[in-house]
């Protein structure tokens, strides 16, 4: 065997290595290791820490503004909701549908839904999956449509506050709201119309390639 | 699981340009070192008489898939956070013909020609302006091609996900494809040399 093997050529051993392990590979099984889960909770538990996996509205929609583009936004609610009103941007993935999708580990992803309940469950779905940058939007779209579309003016508000609000009036005007200067406009607060999804709001699965950071060579 | 160190943030996109960077220079003086700077030993490749480039291909494509198949079933690399690119099927089959046709004319594909500039060969100089024009062209018309660009997307897939085949199965194919390679690479180097009965590199 080893006069065998001092024979070969430096060729010849190479190709057999590589047909050895090839071999060894036939059966040694899935690299990918199936799709059983380990759920470190520790390390779950230690990401909400200081609200580390959260997102504010007013943040989101700063990062929107200046066409941010390193993160994927992801509506939870049913394909019906995303077609009435969706935060621009966003790509439909309902809840259901969060384990199939095309959401790749190494992107940050940004969850909402109308409330928080819906976007921590997928939160916890896609961190046991061992995704990095999932985070919630805090609110949801009730805070969202609250604090950005219709921000309503301070009471008593210092100087610092009142500019803030002129900012905001501002933001809400971009994404098609409104800002809501008279107390009594809040009370007729739910016939104010949302606006429709025209800014760029992409369907369910298939990405843009111009929205997408690309890697690769 | 601790690789890809990056993704797992073992160090940050600053210090990552750096490994880059060094990962770089390593990767010039491989293709340097294996004969890839030189646009003779590339386009013979085409005509069959140097069959160079697909041995080292073959040999660069089974290592790493080897590497990387044994470290992932071992444990030490997380294969799913490993980057895919997409495939985007008709527009990456004609972007394979206009690239095939630009390696054979040309002589240099894009990270060869990069090598070639780096030894100072003034065909490949040129090689690269046309390249970067070229960069500019396709982004001017991107707009009237984007529909295009995009289609047939069939997202992440791979090989043993495509064909539903185990992907030690694929590994040993693959395998068997490479070694089959080189034996007829061998066999036809050979053989062409004898009908134009001088030696090859």
């Amino acid at each position: 065997m080893k006069i065998f093997w001092a024979e070969l050529s430096l060729n010849k051993k190479l190709a057999t290595i590589a047909l050895t392990l090839g071999l060894i590979a036939l059966f040694a099984g899935d690299p990918y290791g199936g799709t059983t889960i380990k759920v470190n909770e520790k390390d779950i538990a230690l990401s909400t820490v200081g609200n580390a996996d959260k997102v504010i509205v007013t943040e989101l929609a700063d990062w929107i503004i200046k066409d941010k583009s390193d993160f994927e936004l992801v509506d939870l609610r049913s394909e019906e909701k995303f077609n009435e009103y969706t935060i621009p941007g966003s790509q439909c993935i309902p809840l259901p549908q969060i384990s199939s999708s095309e959401l790749q580990r190494n992107q940050k992803i940004v969850l909402f839904s109308d409330d928080d309940v819906e976007s921590s469950q997928a939160w916890f779905i896609l961190k046991s999956k061992k995704y990095k940058g999932v985070y919630i939007l805090d609110g949801g779209l009730e805070l969202w449509k609250e604090k950005v579309l219709f921000p309503k003016a301070p009471i008593n508000g210092g100087k610092e506050e009142l500019a803030e609000f002129e900012k905001m009036k501002e933001v809400a005007k971009y994404f098609g709201g409104q800002a809501q200067t008279d107390s009594s406009v809040a009370e007729t607060k739910q016939e104010i119309k949302l606006p429709t999804p025209t800014v760029g709001t992409t369907k369910t699965t298939p990405p843009t390639g111009k929205k997408k950071k690309r890697e690769g060579c | 699981m601790n690789a890809p160190f990056f993704k797992f943030e073992y160090f940050n996109s600053e210090v990552s340009l750096i490994i880059a960077f060094i990962i770089g220079i390593a990767f010039g003086i491989a293709l340097e070192k294996g004969g890839f700077g030189r646009a003779t030993i590339l386009s013979a490749q085409f005509y069959f008489t140097n069959m160079r480039v697909l041995k080292v291909m073959f040999t660069a494509i089974v290592t790493a898939m080897l590497g990387l198949y044994f470290l992932s079933v071992f444990g030490f690399v997380d294969l799913s956070l490993v980057y895919l690119t997409q495939t985007n099927l008709l527009p990456m089959a004609v972007g394979g013909l206009i690239a095939g046709l630009g390696f054979i004319i040309g002589g240099y594909c894009p990270g060869t020609s990069m090598v070639a500039v780096a030894t100072g060969k003034l065909d490949a100089m040129v090689f690269v302006s046309g390249m970067i024009f070229g960069i500019l062209v396709f982004g001017e018309m991107f707009p009237g091609i984007e529909n295009f660009f995009n289609s047939g997307y069939m997202g992440n897939v791979t090989l043993p996900s495509y064909f539903n085949l185990s992907y030690g199965l694929v590994v040993f194919l693959v395998v068997l494809m490479a070694v089959g390679a080189f034996t007829a690479a061998e066999w036809g180097e050979k053989k062409m040399a004898a009908k134009s009965g001088k030696e090859i590199l």
